[in-house]
């Protein structure tokens, strides 16, 4: 199925949190400030319905997506209000995949976890956790991934001031 | 005793001890089996058969840091591993030497600026010997660094020097 064919999809069984899409388009020529879009095209998701909404994708016969590519996370600048989550998906069975996008606001950074839907997204939403500060309620083992488990600060955030020492070892 | 009259004279050297005691640490260098990153790599292709440390007596890796003399950071050193890596160098036995292999270990490498886990340089955490440079760098850069050891050694004493009198 095609991003339009899975979109339809969505719609028709109602997805819980759907509430968007966005697709890749070409710069406007007339327009020199426009770069366009590239990338693949993704789903607008409510963050705090993500879990319901890819519960809903796993367990559809026609979209049947069984298995959980990626769940990553970005900081699109330092003045945005909002974090993006950003999730992959993919059928074996059917063959096709659908990228999932949902802003998360910076302030309140905390969204229910993927992990009962899929049990793979444990260590992406560890990592996610550490890196960018985002909780996950209801994950079974919150612990720091790849940081100690002393680290302060969120360092993949773009406003993440670098520590001065950390244990006695100086970082100037 | 008459038996034994003119028989040392093909079997007895006369040296010094700081000649003899530097040639035997200097000649049996054993380091340990301790890899970090991607120098780790180039570390392996001198311990095999084209580049072969063996040949300078350094190509015993062990695998306890308890029988080992040289240390070779070979890759990043991240705040997490900097205490692991202190850990070990205190477990070594002395005489003890250090090799800071690349540059990660020597100053931080490429992470310098923007690695917000990284030490930037491993003589923050314990002393270094040779520093080498490259990223990676090429295993006869390491074996270069393993010969500017072996000075050292051989220019070190192990002989106490007189207290001054009184």
């Amino acid at each position: 199925m095609d991003f339009q064919g899975i979109l339809d999809r969505l719609t028709a069984i109602r997805a819980p949190g759907l509430v968007g899409s966005d697709e890749p388009r070409k710069a406007d020529p007339k327009d020199k400030k426009d770069k366009g879009r590239a990338g693949d095209p993704f789903a607008i998701v409510d963050a705090q319905l993500l879990s319901e909404f890819v519960r809903a994708c796993r367990d559809d016969d026609r979209l049947h997506f069984e298995q959980l590519v990626d769940l990553t996370a970005t900081d699109p600048s330092k003045d945005a209000a909002e974090l993006w989550i950003n999730v992959q998906l993919l059928s074996l069975k059917f063959r096709h995949r659908l990228a999932i996008k949902a802003l998360l606001p910076k302030a309140a950074a905390s969204l229910p976890s993927l992990v009962p839907v899929y049990r793979a997204s444990q260590w992406h939403e560890r990592e996610c956790a550490e890196m960018f500060g985002i909780r996950f309620v209801g994950h079974p083992d919150p612990r720091n991934i790849l940081l100690p488990d002393d680290w302060v600060g969120s360092p993949l955030r773009k406003d993440y001031e670098f520590p001065k020492e950390y244990h006695g070892i100086s970082c100037e | 005793m008459l038996s034994l009259q003119n028989q040392f004279e093909e079997n007895v050297l006369t040296t010094r001890v700081d000649w003899l005691i530097n040639w035997a640490r200097l000649s049996s260098i054993w380091p340990m089996t301790f890899g970090l990153a991607c120098c780790a790599i180039e570390m392996m292709a001198v311990g095999a058969a084209h580049h072969d440390i063996d040949r300078f007596g350094a190509g015993a890796f062990r695998a306890s840091p308890r029988q080992a003399d040289l240390m070779i950071v070979a890759g990043t050193v991240n705040f997490k591993m900097a205490e692991r890596v202190k850990k070990l160098y205190d477990q070594m036995p002395s005489p003890k030497y250090v090799i800071a292999m690349g540059a990660c270990a020597t100053g931080g490498g490429p992470y310098y600026k923007y690695g917000y886990t990284v030490v930037k340089g491993v003589d923050r955490v314990i002393p270094v010997d040779v520093y080498i440079a490259g990223c990676p760098p090429r295993p006869e850069a390491l074996l270069e660094g393993l010969m500017k050891l072996q000075e050292k050694i051989r220019s070190s004493s192990v002989v106490r020097k007189p207290a001054r009198l009184a």
